[in-house]
């Protein structure tokens, strides 16, 4: 199938890359901003797609050169021709301080994209707000919530389990519409 | 200390640090370690690299802090902290006790 890296959409990216590893059995899970891409229809847009993978970065890049990434420095791949870049960052997959137990797959024309639940999407950009105070995190994890079945228990859980449930009521605030 | 579980001593130094300072900036963490701020970049790339700090710019000085992200957080401070405790006391007071509380512009020194 010929691909229009130009104007490739972020999930048949993400699934091209998916299943080029794949072929390679090196697995893959996408995280960060790209699930919210996803997720929120491109209401969101991200410019690069964050999978974290246990394999050896030399077995990633020669993997990658078959469909023309490249390496750019310790972590990242490029395309000339692709607006998007792709980084690996470093295993295992956690939200805060737990492991990631449960992941989604979504079918594309390209392929499967194995991926963050919504639930655990919404806790990834949780944490940045959480930790830093970034106020499009939890602009992300509102939108993630509002686009998708999102377990807001399961959230809740986490979160005083992290230790931040102020900032959870300030979240749920958020996703009722109530000014901060 | 930790050179041996770490792979070298710049690193266990780098974490002593941000256990006791919170952040840090390369060229800080130079001199008060009295080394090229190089070898302190390049120690902190593979910290960042691998998940365990985080950076981001102030200004033009890039500030590193351990990365709330990173899983193994808890257990890896509680690690640097007890090791921290066996350091001798002039270590301590050579390179972990800067002071940290504002100090007005313009005050003579």
């Amino acid at each position: 199938m010929k691909i229009d890296w130009k104007h490739v959409h972020i999930k048949d990216l993400a699934a091209i890359v998916v299943e080029t590893l794949k072929k390679k059995n090196i697995d893959i899970l996408l995280v960060g901003g790209a699930c919210i891409s996803i997720y929120t229809d491109n209401k969101y847009i991200s410019g690069d797609l964050d999978f974290v993978s246990h394999a050896a970065l030399k077995e990633i890049s020669e993997a990658l050169q078959e469909i023309g990434f490249h390496r750019k420095s310790s972590r990242h791949f490029m395309r000339d021709d692709c607006p998007f870049f792709v980084e690996f960052v470093s295993p295992p997959a956690a939200v805060g301080s737990e492991p990631i137990h449960s992941k989604k797959e979504i079918n594309t024309k390209y392929g499967k994209i194995v991926l963050l639940t919504p639930t655990d999407t919404v806790k990834d950009r949780l944490v940045s707000y959480y930790y830093w105070n970034d106020p499009q995190a939890l602009e992300q994890a509102a939108m993630v919530a509002e686009a998708q079945k999102v377990d807001l228990n399961e959230v809740r859980r986490w979160s005083l389990q992290e230790g931040f449930k102020e900032k959870y009521d300030s979240f749920i605030a958020r996703l009722r519409g109530k000014k901060l | 200390m930790l050179e041996g579980l770490l792979g070298n001593i710049m690193i266990e130094k780098i974490l002593f640090f941000l256990i006791t300072y919170g952040e840090g900036y390369p060229l800080g963490m130079a001199k008060t370690f009295g080394v090229p701020v190089n070898r302190i970049q390049q120690q902190l790339k593979r910290l960042e690299d691998s998940g365990i700090v985080a950076s981001r710019l102030i200004g033009r000085v890039r500030l590193y802090t351990f990365n709330p992200r990173y899983p193994f957080l808890t257990d890896l401070r509680q690690l640097i902290e007890n090791a921290y405790k066996f350091l001798p006391d002039a270590e301590k007071e050579k390179f972990y006790m800067r002071r940290t509380r504002p100090r007005r512009a313009g005050k003579p020194q």
